[in-house]
């Protein structure tokens, strides 16, 4: 008798997602799906606005990375109004990209993930969480808490507030870098750095080494990979041009602006998220290295660009390749990407830093309304970011289409959970070490969902139904 | 002259009152205890003691950082919705250790993980944790902002319970302003 496991958190702040395991009759994996419930009516809503409300409106939709938004809304007003920042106004809107992902970055790695790596997926609940993170490492978990209240503060002193941020403005910054502040923010940028640097060398010494017998296996697919670079083919995370990439690291780059000519967007009726894929490489298939299958996030950018042009990312990117190739493929080698980009992120921010440019008191332009379309991207810490908007002669917004980094990474995320599952659960076996497991492949790709899956007591917001072929509940288990 | 240890605290650890309104505007009732932090910001003269902050859906990160902070606020505040079969614009405080267990599943529509962090900083940080809630009417499916009236009603009345119990009570211990709880984990 087939049946399936259904593993559903059961609430959170930006949604509900859920995880169905289908079992044949023989009681092994048929088939996985993760469904997100994504916000709806959102474009409907800004309908008839003013386009310049995005900025400050968009920020609400996720309360996780407000400032991915916060910024893409930003740059596609520049392009409706059709106009260019002056230096210091791109620059302290890329500082605080920079910033907000090393507070994200160590949030992810330390106490999100950090729980699955530190203590491992078979610990008892009662221990595999933050809580059981501070216990396992006190010294550390000092350090990095002192860093993201200097990453919270940082954001306070150039932009007024972290939640909900109003700093960017169409045509640039609407607040100057006094020089005093710049100074106290360089102290910052300098822990920051060391933590940055401790994090990689941390876990390359006590944390990956443990777990590359999981690494090599769990959540493995093929795919191409979808990143920002500089017209040099640096990574870059605030701006440059869009480059997808296959899975045998042939690549097509194209402005952000022309992102429909090479993105197409499918639509499955199990799922209210869209599915991306690469539309130049053939049509949409959920199927291990289809051609159009792509992932962004961390490992897609450390795996798109050509080089990094900071030296100490540079020299963890080319140790990194040299043990994975390129493009590197594991899922879970999104987390040591992710500890590359900290540290660029760090390094990027005191290269800001020490600008001139950055205290320029001209850091933004006036605009004018005009009928218009206009595309901004940036890098969030989940993914690729979009948001296109066109406008009418008043610069009221007509129409509007946004995708979020954890769209692009429905098929995967959808593809390495059916890996991980057919991998772990046989015969109709499973526990639920097998089940954090699972989580684990998810979590690598730190969706938005991945958050409020850790609860601090220690106990997963998970709940897991059996049912059989004919739809009748077997079991009930929660946590 | 500050520390750089004491510069890099942000204000909603270093402050002695933390009162934090969260909820999501988009999704009608559930912008309660944005639309309070907005009325209290604009009806009242916020005491230099007191962070006021419209967390909206950013409160997880807030109370992450506040449960590891070395840091934090003597008292925290949060104000938010809730569906607890009362009557519309019904607002009513809650014990965040009184909340059963079995109750967390549906708290609210975005609570749980809340939920549990605040009883956290309760029952292990020694912060006074109080939940000021409001029920809400029927929550929007898609996007559509604004309050219903009997929710829109009791944004005032909330607010001058809130100004009471923490405007109040910070201006009358003046003294103790930038004093915080310092607790090592």
């Amino acid at each position: 008798m087939g049946k399936t496991i259904v593993i559903q958190p059961v609430t959170r702040i930006e949604g509900h997602a859920k995880i169905t395991i289908q079992l044949d009759d023989t009681g092994n994996v048929n088939l996985a799906r993760v469904n997100v419930i994504e916000l709806r009516g959102f474009e409907r809503f800004c309908m008839g606005r003013p386009v310049e409300d995005m900025p400050r409106i968009t920020p609400r939709i996720c309360g996780v990375c407000p400032w991915s938004h916060h910024l893409a809304a930003a740059k596609a007003c520049d392009a409706v109004f059709g106009v260019t920042p002056p230096p210091a106004g791109a620059k302290l809107r890329e500082l605080c990209n920079s910033i907000a992902y090393m507070e994200e970055h160590i949030l992810h790695f330390y106490f999100l993930a950090g729980a699955d790596f530190l203590l491992g997926p078979d610990a008892d609940y009662s221990v595999r969480n933050v809580i059981g993170v501070l216990g396992a490492a006190p010294e550390v978990a000092r350090r990095v808490v002192r860093v993201r209240h200097m990453c919270a503060k940082m954001l306070e002193i150039i932009a007024g507030k972290a939640i909900h941020p109003q700093a960017a403005v169409p045509g640039g910054f609407s607040k100057p870098l006094a020089k005093d502040e710049r100074d106290q923010l360089r102290k910052m940028a300098d822990e920051a750095l060391e933590l940055a640097k401790f994090s990689i060398a941390f876990a390359k010494e006590s944390v990956f080494p443990k777990y590359l017998d999981v690494v090599k296996s769990l959540g493995v697919i093929t795919s191409g990979f979808i990143g920002t670079v500089k017209d040099n083919g640096a990574l870059n995370l605030y701006d440059g041009k869009l480059r997808l990439m296959a899975s045998d690291g042939s690549f097509d780059d194209f402005p952000y602006d022309r992102y429909t000519e090479f993105i197409g967007e499918h639509i499955e009726p199990w799922s209210y998220l869209k599915f991306p894929y690469a539309k130049k490489r053939g049509g949409f298939s959920l199927e291990d290295d289809a051609p159009g299958l792509y992932r962004a996030n961390t490992l897609a950018r450390i795996n798109v660009c050509d080089f990094i042009d900071t030296p100490l990312e540079q020299a963890e990117l080319e140790e990194f390749r040299r043990n994975f190739g390129r493009p590197a493929q594991l899922t879970l080698l999104y987390h040591w990407a992710r500890l590359i980009e900290l540290l660029y992120n760090a390094e990027n921010a005191i290269r800001l830093l020490d600008d001139p440019d950055i205290t320029s008191l001209e850091t933004r332009v006036k605009v004018t309304p005009r009928a218009a379309r206009g595309v901004g991207c940036t890098e969030a810490p989940r993914g690729t970011l979009i948001h296109d908007y066109e406008t009418d002669a008043d610069g009221m917004l007509t129409n509007m289409n946004l995708i979020v980094g954890t769209t692009h990474n429905n098929a995967p995320i959808n593809l390495s959970v059916t890996q991980a599952a057919k991998s772990l659960i046989h015969d109709g076996k499973y526990d639920q070490g097998v089940l954090n497991t699972v989580e684990m492949a998810i979590r690598a790709y730190d969706p938005c969902l991945s958050c409020a899956t850790h609860r601090l007591d220690g106990k997963m917001s998970v709940k897991l139904d059996i049912f059989d072929a004919q739809g009748s509940l077997l079991d009930s288990l929660a946590n | 002259m500050p520390t750089i240890e004491e510069d890099a605290v942000p204000d909603f650890c270093s402050k002695p009152v933390l009162i934090l309104g969260i909820g999501n505007v988009f999704f009608g009732d559930d912008g309660f205890g944005c639309a309070l932090v907005e009325y209290l910001e604009t009806h009242f003269d916020v005491p230099g003691g007191v962070c006021l902050q419209d967390a909206g859906t950013g409160v997880r990160k807030l109370l992450f950082t506040l449960c590891l902070s070395q840091v934090r606020p003597r008292r925290l505040l949060i104000v938010d919705a809730v569906d607890f079969g009362r009557e519309p614009g019904e607002w009513f405080e809650i014990d965040p250790a009184e909340i059963p267990v079995v109750k967390l599943d549906d708290f609210s529509m975005h609570q749980l993980p809340t939920s549990n962090m605040l009883r956290e900083l309760q029952q292990q940080t020694g912060v006074e944790v109080r939940v000021l809630a409001c029920q809400t009417g029927p929550l929007p499916a898609e996007v559509c902002p604004g309050l219903s009236e009997p929710v829109r009603r009791a944004v005032p009345e909330a607010a001058r319970w809130v100004a009471r119990e923490y405007f109040d009570a910070s201006r009358d211990r003046k003294g103790a302003e930038g004093r915080n709880t310092l607790v090592n984990f």
